[in-house]
């Protein structure tokens, strides 16, 4: 069987490494339009930093594509798939013939429909070419301007602070990730950008224009501000706004960074005729609406829910899109689970806390390292951490193992997190 | 480095250097060695698996600075606290993403309730 896999990502590469891992002993093609397949998360952390370069984030190493026995075509676009029938078409019009194909496609960064959005001062952050352009501009003293208080923009935003800019973080949204943390840790996570001098503004981009030394950005709706050097935030009023009028230095910037979120890449297999909504759509087993074509990763969506963009569900995907070619059971998922770091601070997550019916918080906020557990029906459903990666290692053992939990020793730091997984 | 390890545990290599009291490594947990002690070019973890064996590792995760001393221990592996790479308490392998390179092990003995770690040698 001749097995081709359309992206470099982790889906892709987590697609392949798993075939050979099951024992695939087929004709194995990784088709890449990069350099070589690498990882995403530091380019928003070292790589933008310019602590790591773009060998030291490789998904593997280059050997290992050999010793695996993967052919990988770098640089390498795909233009048309013609499974069953012919395989896929490649940019130079070459025709890889596959029984199965893997679209690993991903994902694009969001470019919002703002006016002005589109001019040179304005970055995204998807690529090591991204990460490189944006890595020119965050010198010290440099006025940046953030849009986007997730993980990506979050994380540049610390980057960018860091690098000695000065930073503004805009985002229309109160807390965000208050959906995956809960409110309290969330409005905490965000007031780390404030108490590292970053001004943090509750607001939303009406647009951008050019001007002699910069970009201005006018910000739509009311405004919340929560400035840096000690200002308490101010209530969304024309009194705010008004502020942020007259200071000037929150207007004009070097540069921009929309961290917005990111658009499926499905043009190959809309232009296929695959099912396509959100996301590229598959079932349970990451086939698609052709029995032959599969896909993984950001690019792709089950029918049964929302598309996920997290690093580890990616892997899974591949894991089950491997299980499905090689006809064995496809391993169960854990609980989802994501991290960011910022500030120095490192935080994972792990499940749905939007699912809890009760919090638990083991520790306190002042402290080192601490954790908030999410409990539905006395069961944990989410848990997470800050700088405690063992709690939420319990934790994702706790959910996926239905272990009941006791909120009175969950809540004391003095218990051994481990020991309650005895129940 | 060898020699001054030696010299301050007081054993030759054939004895090994003894590093800590089995009791003090918990079941499923794992602490570390300083390398001024072991004479490595990285300090040591020290893992104790849930079935009670002990494993030792160079303590550094080779995907990012992490310690696996610091990791999770469970069923013959040790998991990253950083981002969750997992390496074979055996032989060091890693298994999966996000780590790449394997790490390297050390050979451990467990006598009269002491730990006793052979720096180099393979397990």
């Amino acid at each position: 069987m001749r097995v081709v896999v359309v992206g470099g990502g982790v889906a892709g590469v987590s697609t392949v490494a798993a075939l050979r891992a099951g024992g695939f002993d087929g004709d194995l093609t990784l088709v890449d339009a990069g350099e070589f397949p690498y990882d995403r998360p530091p380019l928003s952390k070292d790589y933008l930093a310019g602590s790591k370069d773009l060998e030291q984030i490789a998904l593997q190493r280059p050997h290992w594509y050999d010793e695996q026995g993967v052919r990988l075509l770098t640089r390498t676009t795909v233009t048309a798939l013609r499974t069953p029938d012919g395989g896929i078409e490649l940019g130079d019009g070459t025709l890889l013939p596959a029984d199965r194909v893997v679209l690993a496609t991903g994902g694009g960064a969001a470019r919002p429909p703002i006016p002005g959005a589109v001019g040179d001062r304005v970055h995204v952050l998807r690529t090591a070419e991204d990460a490189d352009r944006l890595r020119a501009v965050l010198v010290p003293g440099a006025r940046i301007l953030v849009v986007g208080a997730g993980l990506i923009g979050a994380e540049a935003a610390s980057t960018a602070v860091d690098l000695g800019c000065e930073v503004v973080l805009a985002d229309p949204v109160a807390m965000p990730l208050a959906a995956a943390l809960g409110e309290d840790l969330a409005a905490w996570l965000h007031g780390l950008h404030a108490r590292r001098g970053i001004t943090t503004l509750r607001a939303g981009i009406a647009s951008f224009a050019e001007t002699g030394d910069g970009v201005e950005a006018s910000f739509a709706g009311g405004v919340e501000a929560s400035f840096a050097g000690g200002v308490e935030p101010r209530t969304s009023d024309a009194a705010a706004l008004g502020a942020v009028a007259r200071a000037e230095r929150l207007r004009a910037f070097d540069a921009v960074v929309l961290g917005v979120g990111m658009t499926p890449q499905t043009a190959l297999a809309e232009a296929a005729g695959l099912d396509v909504d959100g996301g590229v759509l598959v079932d349970a087993g990451q086939v698609t609406s052709n029995p032959a074509v599969l896909a993984v990763g950001d690019g792709a969506r089950t029918r049964r829910g929302p598309r996920v963009e997290h690093w580890e569900a990616a892997q899974h995907d591949g894991a089950r899109a491997a299980a499905t070619i090689l006809g064995t059971p496809a391993p169960e998922p854990p609980a989802p689970w994501f991290w960011t770091d910022r500030h120095g601070r490192h935080v994972e997550v792990v499940g749905h806390m939007d699912a809890a019916d009760q919090i638990i918080v083991r520790g306190s906020f002042e402290d080192p390292s601490f954790s908030v557990f999410g409990l539905r029906d006395g069961l944990v459903v989410a848990a997470a951490a800050v700088d405690d990666s063992t709690a939420v290692r319990a934790a994702r053992r706790m959910i996926d193992r239905r272990i009941p939990a006791d909120p009175a020793r969950l809540s004391d730091p003095s218990v051994n997190v481990r020991v309650l997984l005895r129940g | 480095m060898r020699e001054r390890s030696e010299r301050t545990n007081g054993h030759s290599s054939t004895d090994g250097i003894r590093v800590a009291a089995l009791d003090d490594i918990p079941e499923g947990e794992g602490i570390a060695i300083d390398k001024a002690i072991t004479g490595t070019a990285d300090d040591i973890a020290l893992l104790r698996d849930t079935d009670g064996s002990v494993w030792a590792l160079d303590d550094t995760c080779t995907h990012e600075d992490a310690s696996l001393a610091d990791g999770w221990v469970e069923d013959g592996y040790v998991e990253c606290p950083l981002h969750s790479s997992k390496f074979c308490l055996k032989n060091g392998e890693v298994q999966g993403l996000p780590a790449t390179r394997s790490t390297c092990p050390h050979r451990v003995e467990v006598r009269d309730g002491e730990v006793y770690l052979f720096p180099g040698q393979a397990p």
